[in-house]
């Protein structure tokens, strides 16, 4: 069944929309398929929730609907004909904004809760307290399954150094997270601080999160800190300037008289800050022993408490101990068993597949890529050839997209099934195309720094291509496969679709060294496939570098063909007569041809004689220049041709799993030229020795000139070296991973 | 002054702790206002809404003036005060049709919820009729009043 998510808000720095994707991940990890719809939907994350009038579920679907204060959500959820549950985050009682008309809002928040109870058949809190809450609304198929935090997110690599040294100072610093609310008891902070300035002059509090300027409770704060040194409102800070600040706290303090868990306590925890709270409504649970829980508020005892904590190390080092104890409690897997056991009772039996009359004398297995058929594309490629040789041995199906152009993913294949050279594939439509250049935009604000989960989902969602179908496919037809190969880790298919069907899944990454690698979010991809296909050691090296946690991994790599070629063919046929320095592929900027372009004009301008550059493939940006010539793109025989003539093959790709286009160039006798800063090129070439590499225009002449004059003897050093890629050996490494999976499928 | 955690020499530490306040000449106990704190009792939906019905159900009456604002959140209040005072006659001339039609919806209300409470019972009565054995515990239907904030 499919499991989908209705919230009422899902904006950046939202607790609930953060829940939302976590239970997301553990409910593709136990299999489900299911999208998030909010009643409001953040600007830009369009990719990741939808709006509510989108929601149609089937009636044996179940959708979850977080519910907190009131929401016209409530009636809404009563009223869908599907299966229904709850998750409970818990109602701020209403006597502590008595007189405001928030009051209003929290008491219809219960009384939605009540009116909910007999239309909904599991409920789910995120503490005991709020079941017992939930409990006591009148509901009965009750379970707790906590939230769950990162914690390597909260690691001090990931803090922002900017921050954390501005906020760098002498101890003891009290930190305290929240908005800025009544019940928060933000006014308490302020008294235990004018305390402990009292004891330690040079004492800061910090207070971070969410406040409306202009309220009077924030005014009467600020009026309060003016009198005191050391307080600092921080307001609502990124993901890394959060870190900053709990990695700059000596003590993390809540004062709060209501919290339904107390996300913060654990975070705090994660940064390794002793914890001191007052055990209102959920927090001595959520403590679960760990930290200082209180249940006065003497301030000055507490000011002394403080100065114990910082000061004593022996203190200090029990409580962290005991908090990282208590940290692995709210790990993703204690979670999810919670919530494999709330949802045991709901799940609707799995429709299961038809099965033909006679057991099927081939394995079953689907191979997932992004595009398949008529596409350029590496990966893709890759995929297509693999398909090719592993055809005679199983029954092979191809789950892919209707997209062909990969920056846009704009459907341009029919829906449904198709055949590509006698193989079956099945095609599902993308459901969002790709602007480039707000996408390009939207990476630049989350490479190379730390993220919180939502940005790294969004930025996987907006490098798309996104399939609801196809995850969808995934869940009801699972059972139908024996096996799964999914092809390249970077796409939105492989992020949600592999944790989906992990226990069977091979997973061929085409892993290079480029941003999006570091992301947390990659980590099921990695970690949960049966086995990593990899191409070089190179990958797994760098696979190993991110993900130490990965699952097996072995260099596969692919085979290659040799087939006949003559040079002259292609040069009449494109009339190409001087000699000549080629690539094959995707020409955009991606791929280094900017570079490439440069360091040809300046050859050209340094040499007369020096060679043309014939450029084939897809071309997606301007191509011009003296001696550029580019022939679009060409067929296999061409290709074939076209290597066998060229004085060498120029790779200027700097990311790179396995480059195909230097295996075909080694298998027709010519060396190449490849791109110096990609571990994967450069490995090869040092390998095989029927190339060179290069880093800036110098080491591209100076290789270029080698090449030239050393044509024939690496030429045979690279074919010697496409000979050991032989298609026998990748097929017969699939099929005894193959034959692991259905050895234990057996058992 | 309790401490609760595993990891803590609670007694130790609240004793080193009071020795401390003592030699600073401070109290070791304030008599503190420990909050009321337990689960929230459930609001009943169907006496929560016929209530909220019959307390908004004439809009031509105010909201109680309220601003979480301080400075320009003041004068905000007194021209609010100011356009009910002046306008109040022009509000029930517009609002006049909206407050017979809430007074249709709230008596609707009133008296669908009350075939609910009836059917309820039934349904209970019978079920306790076919199956005298154990009945599942039905949530309460009495209702429960909710507290509610106080006009001003």
């Amino acid at each position: 069944m499919a499991v989908h998510q209705l919230i009422p808000s899902f904006v950046p720095g939202d607790a609930t929309g953060q829940a939302a994707l976590h239970l997301q991940l553990l409910l593709r990890r136990m299999g489900h398929f299911g999208e998030l719809y909010a009643g409001e939907v953040g600007a830009g994350l369009e990719s990741l929730a939808h709006p509510v009038s989108a929601l149609r579920p089937a009636p044996e679907d179940l959708v979850l609907y977080h519910h907190g204060i009131a929401s016209p959500l409530s009636g809404l959820l009563m009223h869908l004909p599907c299966r229904r549950g709850l998750v409970f985050h818990n109602i701020s009682p209403a006597h502590f904004y008595t007189g405001t008309p928030l009051a209003e809002a929290l008491i219809s928040g219960r009384a939605q809760l009540a009116a909910m109870a007999p239309f909904v058949e599991v409920a789910l809190g995120v503490s005991d307290f709020n079941c017992a809450e939930l409990r006591a609304a009148g509901y009965r198929n009750v379970h707790t399954v906590p939230l769950f935090i990162e914690p390597e997110r909260f690691a001090e690599a990931n803090a922002d150094p900017a921050l954390l040294q501005r906020l760098r100072g002498p101890s003891p610093t009290v930190l305290s997270v929240s908005r800025v609310a009544p019940h928060k008891r933000f006014e308490d902070l302020l008294a235990l601080h004018a305390e402990l300035v009292r004891l330690r002059p040079e004492a800061r509090l910090l207070l971070v999160g969410g406040y409306e300027p202009g309220s009077r409770y924030f005014k009467s704060l600020q009026r309060t800190a003016k009198a005191l040194p050391g307080v600092h409102f921080l307001g609502r800070l990124s993901h890394t300037e959060l870190v900053a600040a709990y990695r700059s706290a000596h003590v993390f303090v809540s004062m709060s008289e209501h919290e339904g868990f107390g996300v913060p306590l654990i975070e705090a925890m994660a940064a390794e800050v002793p914890v001191l709270a007052f055990g209102a409504a959920a927090v001595t649970e959520t403590l679960g022993g760990a930290g200082i829980a209180f249940d006065r508020k003497h301030f000055s005892f507490l000011a002394e408490l403080v100065v114990e904590v910082t000061g004593n190390q022996d203190l200090r080092q029990r409580l962290l101990q005991g908090q990282a104890r208590r940290l692995a409690h709210f790990s993703a897997e204690n979670s999810q068993r919670a919530l494999a056991e709330a949802l045991r009772e709901t799940a609707s039996p799995r429709p299961r597949p038809r099965r033909p009359a006679r057991k099927p004398k081939r394995p079953r297995v689907a191979i997932v890529v992004q595009r398949y058929g008529e596409v350029t594309g590496g990966a893709e490629r890759h995929a297509q050839q693999l398909a090719e040789h592993l055809a005679p041995h199983w029954d092979l199906t191809l789950l892919t997209t209707c997209a062909k152009n990969h920056l846009s993913w704009e459907n341009a294949f029919p829906p449904g099934p198709d055949r590509v050279d006698g193989l079956p594939v099945l095609r599902f439509p993308v459901t969002r195309t790709r602007n480039i250049r707000p996408f390009n935009a939207l990476s630049n604000t989350v490479f190379n720094r730390a993220n919180e989960r939502l940005r790294e989902e969004h930025w996987v969602a907006e490098q798309g291509p996104l399939s609801p179908a196809l995850l969808a496919h995934l869940e009801t037809a699972r059972d139908a496969y024996d096996a799964f190969v999914f092809f390249t880790y970077l796409y939105a298919p492989t992020v949600w679709g592999l944790p989906m069907v992990a226990d069977r899944t091979l997973l061929v990454p085409t892993a290079h060294d480029e941003p999006p690698i570091r992301f947390g979010t990659y980590a099921d991809v990695f970690e949960r496939p049966r086995v990593l296909m990899c191409n070089t050691p190179e990958e797994i090296s760098l696979i190993e570098r991110f993900y130490p946690k990965h699952a097996r991994a072995r260099v596969v790599g692919v085979g290659v063909d040799r087939p006949k070629a003559t040079p002259q063919r292609f040069r009449e046929k494109y009339g190409v007569h001087r000699p000549y320095l080629l690539y094959v592929g995707r020409l955009e900027p991606g791929k280094g041809i900017p570079e490439l372009l440069s360091h040809h004009r300046a050859l050209r301008q340094r040499y007369a004689d020096a060679p043309d550059l014939v450029l084939a493939g897809e071309a997606h940006m301007d191509l011009s220049g003296e001696g550029v010539r580019y022939v679009g793109r060409i067929d296999e025989q061409d290709k074939h041709d076209a290597l066998a003539g060229a004085l060498a093959v120029v790779v200027p790709s700097r990311f790179e799993s396995l480059s195909l286009l230097t295996l075909e160039a080694f298998a027709q006798s010519t060396p190449v030229l490849v791109n110096g800063h990609s571990d994967v090129l450069v490995g090869q070439v040092e390998r095989s020795g029927a190339g060179r590499a290069y880093k800036d225009l110098e080491s591209f002449i100076t290789g270029l000139r080698e090449v030239g004059q050393e044509r024939a003897p690496m030429g045979n050093k690279g074919l010697a070296y496409a000979k050991k890629y032989s298609w026998t050996k990748v097929v017969a490494a699939y099929q005894e991973e193959l034959d692991r999976i259905l050895e234990e499928k057996r058992q | 002054m309790k401490l609760l955690g595993r990891d803590i020499p609670a007694r130790e530490l609240i004793g080193r702790i009071e020795e401390r306040l003592r030699s600073r000449g401070l109290p070791t106990s304030e008599a503190a206002e420990v909050p009321e704190e337990g689960v929230e009792p459930r609001v009943d939906p169907l006496s929560f809404y016929l209530h909220s019905l019959e307390e908004h159900a004439d809009p031509t009456q105010p909201l109680p003036l309220h601003t979480h604002r301080g400075g320009v959140g003041q004068l905000v209040v007194v021209a609010k005060w100011a356009f009910r005072k002046t306008c109040q006659v022009l509000i029930n001339e517009t609002l006049a049709r909206q407050r017979v039609f809430n007074g249709h919806v709230r008596d609707s209300y009133a008296q669908l919820s009350a075939e609910v409470l009836r059917l309820r019972r039934e349904v209970e009565e019978l079920r306790a009729a076919q199956a005298p054995a154990t009945p599942p515990p039905e949530p309460p239907i009495v209702p429960v009043r909710p507290r509610r904030p106080r006009a001003k």
